[in-house]
């Protein structure tokens, strides 16, 4: 799905990725795992096509992901912020969204993602008198509603409450098992455990170890730092 | 830091040769013009450092070309230099002008079309100081400095276009044979020629300078030796 | 469906957002009116004028107030899209980047149109002097169409910046120099009687403008959007 060779980000001149790579494999649900400013995001947004990196070559299904505009379509989006406009209600959101992805049957793909992420009460509300809870489900419903092939997430457990986070959960397990590609970064990654089968370590810019879950154990501080981040 | 280059030590010298030999050309080589006078000779300095300026803000947009391209810092120092050397050879065209105008116009500033738009695009290139300065990341401002010098190119000739629409105060120098606003006698133009090259010269001896100190503060800010 | 057409629809879907964001907030067009008759009626003041003067100072007065009021919507234009990282958002569309230049300057065309529809038969009321001629709206669209495409590019540039807010002015009227120039001789032209045939000139330049300007849209805004 995608293969990552010899990434290289500066900021600064500071490196925030060096020389990184890293594969996964279509129908991977993998954890990236870092301390803060360890460079999750930036990848992330890399591998969105938001940020062009300094050199190196990311594949997305063996193509070159900054060569060709409409391989954005495969890729699924969530970042810290919303991406959505405030005066504008939830539908007229996701319509200006249908629109950029040109979808057909939009009508029935946006009523389908405000009953998902149950909004269905406000959904012509300007979205600036939403919480922020109700702003990162309605983001993730954006981020999936043209069907992307692989998800990329970016700490998508923010600003959730409980309830929620479990339905997030779910969500992302549901997706997992019909074939979507997911790498989701976590600060506190224990809770997506059950549902992920990898896990890459992103430390100093590059990622040092990437295993299946069985395997986590093998590597004793990735383990250990999984479980004890709190 | 490696020593001087020694093209660079070459210009340093031929640049604190040439300019005073210039003058001494200007001065005594040189008849007086017969309507203006003396002060005709402010003239082969003026248009010079006019031509400096222009030249290297040319340089900046294609350095910024150079950047975009190979996202090369080099390119970015190169781009800054010329702007700033380019901000001072302006400065200097301009205030050797109202030096000139002030006995033939009897005035140091008219608002000749010519001479208000030469005023606004030095006030264009300092802003790209400004725009510097406000960017975070030293990726950042190269890209945007880059882009901002080549959109600046764009917009000089066009605006250089614009002005020969209006009827200008302005002497004409430059023009088909027989429009100019006066003819230059053999000696006169061996003078103006002279000056050109030796601005020239001085321009990318001045360039190079401030382009090594551009890579001297990179390496400082980096912690390297 | 071909490429081209889906990178037409996506310059559409922006334009119309940006339609519906101000329909909705009202807090770009009404602010550059507001804004503009305040400099029309300023300017009376600071410049003490007779009713001589006025007339020969409509069509100055006309780009002079259109540049400024240009400013504060393509300031407010791309505020609306650092919100939320909503230009993020745009930037996820499957098209090429260019086409959010098209969108944004087409949307700035035209809240900065209305206002100039709004302005001319205001000047022409306060100032005696009719700027309701078909020549003259000719000009007005040359002139804020390449006035908008420029301030599109530099807007994207600006508001990376820490002095986001300011500098947009500072980058813009410099650049627009030989676009305030032509339109405002154009527009004098126009209003002494004189035929397009005779301002033929300007309105090359104009449209000289025009097309070198959207051709650096084209060519650099992806540049200047990534990061």
């Amino acid at each position: 799905m995608i293969e990552i060779t010899d990434l290289n980000k500066k900021f600064n001149t500071q490196s925030v990725l060096k020389d990184l790579s890293l594969t996964i494999a279509g129908g991977e649900f993998c954890i990236l795992v870092g301390a803060n400013g360890a460079g999750k995001t930036t990848l992330l947004r890399i591998l969105a096509a938001l940020v062009r990196p300094d050199s190196g070559e990311v594949l997305l299904e063996k193509e070159p992901l900054f060569a060709d505009p409409s391989l954005r379509r495969k890729i699924g989006y969530l970042g810290h912020q919303s991406l959505f406009y405030g005066d504008l209600s939830a539908w007229e959101n996701l319509r200006h969204y249908a629109r950029l992805y040109n979808l057909s049957n939009s009508e029935e793909i946006i009523r389908k993602c405000i009953t998902q992420s149950g909004l269905t009460p406000h959904q012509h509300k300007p979205l600036r008198t939403y919480s922020r809870g109700m702003q990162q489900r309605l983001a993730l419903e954006r981020a999936l509603m043209h069907s992307p092939s692989l998800l990329l997430l970016d700490e998508p457990h923010s600003g959730l409450d409980q309830d929620a986070a479990n339905g997030l959960d779910e969500r992302l397990r549901q997706l997992h098992l019909k074939g979507c590609t997911l790498l989701v970064a976590a600060h506190r990654p224990q809770r997506l455990l059950q549902s992920a089968t990898h896990a890459a370590w992103l430390r100093e810019g590059q990622i040092t170890d990437k295993v299946t879950l069985d395997q986590l154990s093998d590597i004793p501080g990735l383990d250990s730092y999984i479980r004890e981040v709190k | 830091m490696p020593n001087k280059p020694l093209l660079l030590r070459v210009l340093d010298i031929l640049s604190i040769i040439l300019i005073p030999a210039a003058l001494v050309l200007i001065l005594f080589f040189t008849p007086e013009e017969a309507t203006m006078g003396a002060v005709q000779k402010v003239f082969y300095f003026h248009v010079a450092s006019a031509w400096a300026g222009m030249l290297s803000f040319v340089v900046a947009a294609g350095a910024g070309i150079g950047y975009l391209t190979t996202r090369d810092f080099k390119w970015d120092w190169l781009s800054l230099s010329a702007v700033e050397v380019g901000v001072v050879f302006g400065l200097v065209a301009i205030a050797s002008g109202m030096i000139w105008a002030k006995p033939i116009w009897n005035v140091w500033w008219v608002w000749d079309p010519r001479l208000t738009t030469t005023a606004i695009m030095e006030l264009l290139y300092l802003t790209y100081f400004i725009l510097r300065s406000g960017l975070n990341t030293m990726e950042t401002r190269a890209r945007l400095a880059a882009v901002y010098a080549i959109i600046s190119v764009i917009t000089v000739p066009l605006t250089f276009l614009s002005i020969r629409l209006f009827r200008t105060i302005h002497p004409v120098v430059i023009a088909p044979t027989g429009s100019a606003d006066f003819n230059m006698s053999p000696r006169m133009l061996v003078a103006f020629f002279a000056s050109l090259v030796v601005f020239t010269i001085l321009l990318a001896d001045l360039i190079w300078n401030r382009y090594r100190l551009a890579a001297l503060q990179a390496k400082i800010n980096q912690g390297g030796n | 469906m071909t490429g081209f057409r889906r990178y037409l629809q996506t310059v559409w879907a922006i334009f119309r957002k940006d339609v519906q964001v101000e329909w909705r907030g009202r807090q770009g067009v009404p602010v550059m009116l507001v804004f503009s008759l305040l400099v029309v009626f300023l300017f009376n003041f600071a410049l003490q004028l007779s009713p001589q003067l006025q007339s020969g100072l409509a069509s100055g007065l006309l780009w002079v107030t259109l540049a400024f009021a240009a400013t504060l919507g393509l300031n407010r234009s791309a505020a609306l899209e650092r919100e939320n990282d909503a230009l993020n958002g745009l930037m996820l569309a499957p098209v090429d980047r260019s086409a959010i230049f098209f969108g944004k300057t087409l949307s700035n065309l035209a809240s900065t149109l209305l206002v100039a529809f709004i302005l001319m038969p205001t000047i022409s009321l306060f100032f005696g002097q009719n700027l309701l001629k078909p020549a003259l709206f000719l000009v007005v669209i040359l002139g804020t169409g390449a006035y908008t495409c420029l301030g599109t590019i530099l807007s994207a540039l600006s508001i990376q910046s820490r002095t986001r807010d300011v500098l947009l002015p500072v980058l813009l009227y410099p650049l627009a120099l030989p676009i305030l120039i032509a339109a405002s001789e154009a527009s004098r032209g126009i209003l002494s009687g004189q035929t397009l045939g005779e301002l033929q000139n300007w309105l090359y330049l104009l449209l000289a403008c025009g097309i070198l300007f959207t051709a650096t849209g084209l060519l650099l805004f992806e540049t200047i959007l990534e990061e």
